[in-house]
């Protein structure tokens, strides 16, 4: 009964929402508005064959490789800017002035700087991403409780302990909420990304159909990024509730009391 | 046996908009083996005396030694046990992990039997794989408790320890600090603002003033060393204590 009940709250409205589509479309006879029916048979024959490889898979490289990146240097970063005082000082009107520059705006001159290639997407991406990872550590480093601070300290869990033991579990909650915000400014910078000057990709490809008429096929794109970010939302609240389950459990506890 | 930590004069002000007195001028030492109880008003600055003494508050003048050897950070054989014990345990790890993180240099096996024997010293070997937050107050402070036993330290500091768990496990809690302190042979120092425990527990109990703070009295408290919550605090010497340290806490918050 309550997995039923789960199941329902899960899928009812997506179920609602095609439905209404599939009945709104169904009569439809205008080009850019074709029926859901030929949309969804679009889909099967366009992304199950080549362009899984050809289109999907080259899209999704980059994105994980643009978000490694900022991961990784978002978290280094705002680890050194959350606990030194000083480090805050000298970057925080740097970062305030990097911040506020869109990422898009890179493209011309990461074409430029990195040329057309995977390097200069994958530089996109991560000029976006890395922000929220960036931020939020910092501000989780920083509010590393002072209690367990001077537990470690007294210890003598240091250097790389410290790091490892403290510092980074300490900041956890907030580091997971930079990389979900930064996953998708990710996707969105992956499509604007093939935008230019691309030969493949999901981005590219929607592009391709929209300027070939293929209207159906460009709907059928669409359809695509929605459900690879459903995928990797799906993803990544799985490697969330593996990291974070001491923090919910916490959580709990400190409620039911 | 020799003195194995020494307070030199030891002044503490926090500078700022005002400069602000903490700790005037202390005084003392503690020798090897010596179970000293540290009682004051509140805002005596009992915890910047233990953040002084364990080396993680600069004194703005005059020392503390540990064995001989200035302390300027916190020492290789000094443990803390915090009031909150709450925040003092890492909430990621598990309780058998916890304990064991300060001896994350020692090989596996040892680490292994100090952690076990740890842990069951304060009567927790069941709940070595729970977190710290499944377990109730009084037996996370067990859980701190444990970390500081199984480190094996020359000095444990504890700075009201037991302020926040209930009068029961209180008890049980004092109990299990004199049992340890007996069978282990570690010199503690024990913070407090309760005269029954600083009474109950010490073999000499330091009164501190008012900030900045100064001592008031330094009272050796002559109750046999086998003692028990009942007869011990039903005693006569035990009330003529407790009655002589509240009129000296009495006159340290008058100022006197």
């Amino acid at each position: 009964m309550r997995v039923l009940r789960r199941a329902l709250a899960l899928l009812g409205l997506p179920v609602l929402l095609l439905a209404t589509w599939w009945a709104a479309s169904a009569q439809s006879t205008n080009v850019y508005y074709p029926p859901l029916r030929t949309i969804l048979r679009t889909f099967r024959h366009v992304w199950f064959s080549d362009r899984l490889r050809n289109d999907v898979l080259p899209s999704v490289l980059r994105l994980l490789g643009g978000y490694a990146l900022a991961a990784v240097l978002g978290i280094a970063i705002g680890v050194l800017i959350g606990e030194s005082r000083t480090v805050r000082g000298v970057v925080e009107p740097v970062l305030e002035f990097l911040r506020a520059i869109p990422p898009p705006v890179l493209v011309p001159v990461l074409i430029l700087l990195a040329g057309i290639g995977d390097t200069m997407k994958v530089l996109v991406i991560t000029s976006g991403c890395i922000w929220p990872v960036l931020l939020n550590t910092a501000a989780g480093v920083r509010a590393t409780d002072q209690v367990l601070a001077d537990t470690a300290e007294c210890y003598r869990v240091r250097g790389p302990a410290r790091l490892r033991y403290l510092v980074l579990p300490a900041a956890s909650p907030q580091i997971m909420t930079g990389l979900r915000q930064a996953l998708s400014i990710g996707i969105i910078l992956m499509v604007i990304s093939e935008l230019f000057a691309a030969n493949n990709g999901l981005g590219y490809a929607v592009v391709q159909f929209q300027r070939g008429f293929d209207i159906p096929e460009m709907w059928s794109g669409i359809f695509m990024l929605g459900l690879l970010g459903l995928a990797l939302a799906g993803l990544f609240a799985l490697a969330e509730r593996w990291i974070l389950g001491w923090y919910h459990g916490q959580r709990r506890a400190s409620r039911s009391r | 046996m020799g003195d194995l930590l020494e307070v030199r004069h030891l002044r503490k002000a926090y500078a700022g908009r005002r400069t602000v007195e903490a700790i005037g001028d202390l005084d003392f030492t503690v020798p090897q083996g010596e179970l000293l109880c540290v009682i004051g008003p509140s805002g005596a600055g009992k915890t910047t005396l233990l953040r002084c003494v364990a080396g993680l508050l600069p004194p703005t003048s005059g020392e503390v030694r540990l064995a001989g050897q200035p302390v300027t950070g916190p020492p290789a054989g000094m443990a803390v046990v915090f009031q909150e014990y709450g925040r003092s345990l890492f909430p990621w790890l598990s309780v058998r992990r916890n304990v064991a993180l300060p001896l994350r240099h020692l090989p596996r096996d040892r680490r292994d039997a100090l952690v076990s024997q740890a842990l069951a010293a304060v009567g927790l070997s069941d709940v070595d794989d729970a977190y710290p937050w499944q377990l109730s107050g009084g037996m996370q402070q067990r859980v701190a408790i444990a970390r500081a036993v199984a480190y094996e330290p020359s000095v444990l500091l504890m700075d009201e320890p037991f302020a926040a768990v209930d009068a029961q496990t209180r008890a049980e809690l004092e109990d299990l600090v004199r049992s340890l302190w007996a069978r282990l042979g570690v010199t503690i120092m024990f913070i407090t603002h309760d005269i029954d425990e600083a009474v109950y527990l010490g073999q000499r109990v330091l009164v501190l003033s008012r900030a900045p703070t100064s001592i008031l009295e330094d009272i050796r408290i002559d109750l046999p060393a086998q003692r028990d919550q009942l007869g011990t605090r039903g005693s006569a010497e035990f009330t003529a204590l407790r009655g002589h340290l509240y009129e000296q806490i009495q006159r340290a918050k008058r100022g006197g």
